[in-house]
């Protein structure tokens, strides 16, 4: 018994030792992000807010692929979900009165959208509930399908597939998420409609990373991660297996429709894709949500981060390098070498450090507190 | 405590496991469930905890009661909050989880707080070199070791009634004599326990009662001791005691040709 007491407190030295380089680094981040639009221009600002948007979908994936074990690729649907659930509670019924909107208060339809898609990714669950692995991942994709109909043929949800319709402003207590004049200051920079939105979508990451966290070190994480090593000995533990996947699938959806809801911010419009391949929640979403969560290593939430900032982040700085300081490789569009270059990470974190991103900062940081 | 009466258990339509079993285990008494490859032990276990349905099998007849009150209809989470938990065959650790997270695992099924921090208490009593390894990966234990977290996690839920499947499988000699003294300091903690084990010798030390199944049907019951006496437990699952070469094949051939007459015996 004595021996325990001893190992515990040298181990919460060791976590005091380590803590402070990592207390220190999360404080020079927040500042660099807090005053990020002070020197950053209107088309930095959206790639970064794209890699907000990012992190939150990618944060609520890695819970469900990588804590749960659930292979999804609906993640696109539940943008779309959010993203038109937040159109229709706080929009109203359009110039020519035939759009369905409810015009609640924007605050209460980013909860109500949020919630909306909880409550539709509960109604998939006696399906993620019963499939696993691959099956899921397929099964999951039919949502994509359905969105992309559902999108299409509901004209006065989604504005149509030809004009869309456009996402109330976000406002919170009055305080409108757009340009205005006077407009606040910070440093002599005016804090317009895109710097708020920055500060608006970094608070969402933030909570979001944290309420994941909290997932995670609490008895539901504890209960995903058992479910996902192996589900005879969780259910003989007295785990209710049926009912965590369900949650799992569940809290992912939220998050989702999260990340959906801050798309329509940042796109400033609500419009369903036209084909299933290419557009804001297709296929090609669902694939490039899973890269992150594979490169930042499953399951792992600072991972997740690091897979949306590289996976969101690489094609807006190709871009914009591309069109500030004329980069071009070739006739490549930067979407398309960013596509290569997380293709590759891809397969290089599979073959050399299936633990990706996450398990090499594990790996320098436990080195440094070695030292 | 537990008590089984007229149980049948069926795979699918055709195949039936178990057939007619009776049984009953004391408020603090530890009965072997012994018996041959494919007799329907593992299946008894699996009706007790409520995970057939994992495995595709159903209870077509008879009940189980846990204190009196049915458990058969009930879901495997329920089943462990009243106080009857299953240390599947083959461990079954969650292997990419540290043995920690095990225990805490183990613990998601404990009715109130209380109960985790004392079976918490308990654990580290029972298996100190489970504290050793705190945070290494389950998956990185010995045989052993995996058993005995195993065990430990399975306690961390603070049972009643502790469901012990083939815990000596695949362990060297010297293991089966720990694990098997364990199983007793539980027992002497006040813990009932079902062991399913091939191991008679070990299994029949342990107990106090006992049952014999046959293909899905008990053969024998009674007294461990007088079971561990018995002649044809010893031909059959101890391996006799054979005064020279001769009579030992002779006694297995004996012993094969009445398999079939044991299940007479019953009662």
């Amino acid at each position: 018994m004595s021996e325990r007491v001893v190992t515990e407190r040298s181990s919460v030295l060791v976590r005091l030792r380590t803590s402070w380089p990592s207390v220190a680094g999360v404080a020079v981040l927040l500042l660099v992000l807090l005053v990020f639009p002070v020197f950053a221009g209107v088309a930095y600002l959206k790639a970064g807010q794209y890699v907000l948007i990012g992190v939150v979908g990618a944060v609520g994936l890695t819970l469900l692929v990588g804590q749960a074990g659930q292979l999804s690729l609906a993640h696109p649907f539940f943008l779309l979900v959010g993203a038109v659930s937040y159109a229709v509670l706080a929009g109203d019924s359009g110039d020519s009165g035939d759009l369905v909107g409810l015009g609640l208060p924007p605050l209460l339809a980013v909860i109500g959208a949020v919630a909306i898609c909880a409550l539709v990714g509960l109604a998939f669950s006696p399906v993620s509930g019963r499939l696993r692995g691959i099956y899921l991942g397929v099964a999951s994709l039919s949502l994509v399908f359905l969105g992309l109909y559902l999108g299409q043929s509901l004209d006065m949800l989604s504005g149509g597939t030809s004009t869309g319709r456009p996402p109330p402003t976000f406002d919170l207590f009055g305080f409108r998420f757009a340009n205005s004049d006077p407009a606040p200051t910070i440093l002599g920079v005016a804090i317009q409609k895109q710097q708020r939105l920055w500060y608006l979508f970094l608070v969402l990451a933030i909570v979001a990373y944290l309420l994941a966290r909290g997932a995670v070190r609490s008895r539901v994480g504890r209960a995903w991660r058992a479910v996902r090593d192996n589900e005879a000995a969780a259910t003989a533990m007295g785990v209710n297996v049926a009912r965590a996947k369900a949650q799992a699938f569940t809290v992912s959806s939220a998050f989702a429709g999260l990340a959906g809801v801050m798309t329509a911010l940042w796109l400033d419009l609500v419009k369903p894709d036209e084909n299933e391949f290419i557009g804001t929640y297709s296929i090609t979403v669902a694939i490039s949500y899973l890269a992150m969560v594979l490169i930042g290593g499953l399951g792992s939430i600072p991972g997740a981060v690091a897979g949306a900032v590289l996976v969101n982040g690489l094609p807006q700085v190709l871009t914009l390098g591309a069109t500030e300081f004329g980069w071009s490789i070739g006739t490549l569009s930067p979407v398309l070498i960013s596509a290569f270059v997380y293709g590759a990470a891809i397969v290089l974190v599979v073959l050399f450090e299936p633990g990706g991103l996450a398990a090499i900062g594990r790996r320098l940081t436990t080195r440094q507190g070695d030292r | 405590m537990l008590s089984v009466r007229g149980l049948e258990v069926r795979y699918g339509r055709s195949v039936t496991a178990l057939e007619e079993i009776d049984l009953d285990v004391g408020p603090d008494g530890v009965l072997a469930v012994l018996g041959g490859n494919g007799a329907g032990k593992s299946t008894l276990l699996r009706a007790v905890s409520g995970t057939l349905r994992l495995h595709g099998g159903a209870v077509a007849a008879g009940e189980i009661r846990f204190r009196d009150e049915r458990i058969d209809r009930l879901d495997p989470a329920e089943i462990v909050r009243r106080g009857v938990v299953a240390v599947p065959e083959g461990r079954q650790v969650f292997a990419r989880m540290t043995v920690e997270e095990n225990l805490r695992a183990g613990g998601l099924g404990a009715r109130s707080a209380a109960v985790r921090t004392a079976a918490r208490a308990r654990v580290a009593e029972l298996f100190p070199v489970l504290a050793e390894r705190a945070t290494q990966r389950a998956g990185l234990l010995s045989g052993g070791e995996q058993q005995m977290l195993a065990i430990g996690r399975a306690l961390m839920s603070g049972p009643d009634l502790l469901l012990l499947d083939e815990p000596s499988l695949g362990l060297a000699p010297q293991m089966v004599g720990r694990i098997a003294r364990i199983v007793g300091e539980i027992h002497a903690q006040g813990t009932a326990v079902v062991l399913v084990e091939q191991n008679a010798t070990m299994a029949l030390e342990v107990a106090d009662t006992a049952v014999v199944l046959e293909v899905g049907r008990v053969a024998l019951a009674g007294p461990a001791a007088e079971l561990a006496a018995s002649d044809d437990v010893q031909r059959l699952y101890l391996g006799g005691h054979a005064e020279s070469e001769e009579q030992a094949e002779a006694e297995a051939a004996f012993a094969r040709q009445h398999r079939r007459t044991l299940s007479r015996w019953a009662g």
